[in-house]
């Protein structure tokens, strides 16, 4: 069968690298990391090429394989995120300060203190704007956990949100 | 700046929608991707070119032992079949000295009546 769509690698990468890049960020919480993850997937995705069918596909393959390669350095480096965002602090923040609000890097950082399911979850739901069952399918998981972690996380965050910003605010 | 957690679940979800906005990638991501591919497909070249010549050098050793193993057996072959040429040379050679005899023995038996 024909394909009309014919893949530009490059075009690929202008195209998808913020979101790649954003999803490894939030996931894994550091930089450097986020980068080379960033990079380990569009080389993977330059294996895959000739899989892809269009950009739609691209789009949900880029997704699914950011999200899966940014647990597999979670995993590896077992690192709590909590202390990854500290690090960031100290090393990026002022690179976060240029990019972003005091008060958005924190509700990140709140973000990051989220179990890595519903921080996953509310990642894509929030930042990729996905619904629930695009979300269940691109972390291939179950429809009911993913609702669970997204009603789960969010509370959680809210309720993390109450108490510390308030306080954060304060010391500003 | 005021920051006062909606009680509203709702709410607070469009305030974390406007957080989470994409973060721009590193300005050399782009640059660092294609030199690794870059460097990714010159080592899959020479990967594969390494694959081929492995390939020829085996080809090569193998034609020249199955040559050696087939050169052995023609020669083997070859030197039993002039060993039997000379054996029967041989039995050809007693063959007739033995007939000479018979006929010498003949004859002076025939004189000797």
């Amino acid at each position: 069968m024909a394909r009309d769509w014919q893949p530009d690698f490059e075009q690929l990468v202008d195209e998808h690298q913020s979101m790649v890049f954003s999803l490894a960020l939030r996931m894994t919480g550091d930089r450097g990391l986020a980068e080379e993850i960033a990079q380990d997937v569009f080389l993977a995705l330059d294996q895959s090429l000739h899989k892809i069918e269009s950009p739609l596909h691209a789009l949900a393959w880029l997704r699914r394989v950011a999200m899966s390669r940014s647990a597999d350095a979670l995993r590896r480096r077992k690192v709590r995120a909590m202390d990854l965002w500290v690090e960031i602090d100290e090393h990026h923040g002022a690179l976060a300060e240029e990019t972003s609000s005091p008060l958005a890097t924190r509700l990140e950082q709140l973000l990051a203190t989220l179990p890595e399911a519903q921080r996953a979850a509310l990642v894509l739901r929030y930042q990729e704007d996905l619904s629930p069952e695009e979300i269940a399918e691109t972390l291939d998981a179950p429809l009911a956990t993913v609702k669970s972690h997204l009603q789960r996380g969010l509370k959680l965050l809210r309720a993390k949100a109450s108490c510390q910003l308030r306080e954060y605010i304060r010391g500003v | 700046m005021e920051y006062e957690p909606k009680d509203d679940l709702n709410d607070f979800e469009k305030d974390l929608r406007q957080v989470m906005v994409r973060r721009p990638a590193p300005p050399s991501l782009k640059r660092k991707i294609l030199a690794r591919r870059s460097r990714q497909n010159t080592d899959r070249v020479r990967a594969r070119m390494l694959i081929w010549q492995r390939l020829a050098a085996s080809i090569v050793l193998v034609a020249v032992a199955g040559g050696a193993y087939l050169w052995h057996n023609a020669e083997q072959r070859r030197k039993g079949e002039e060993a039997r040429q000379q054996v029967l040379t041989a039995l050809r050679i007693t063959s007739r000295a033995l007939q000479q005899m018979n006929e010498q023995l003949a004859d002076r038996n025939r004189t000797g009546e």
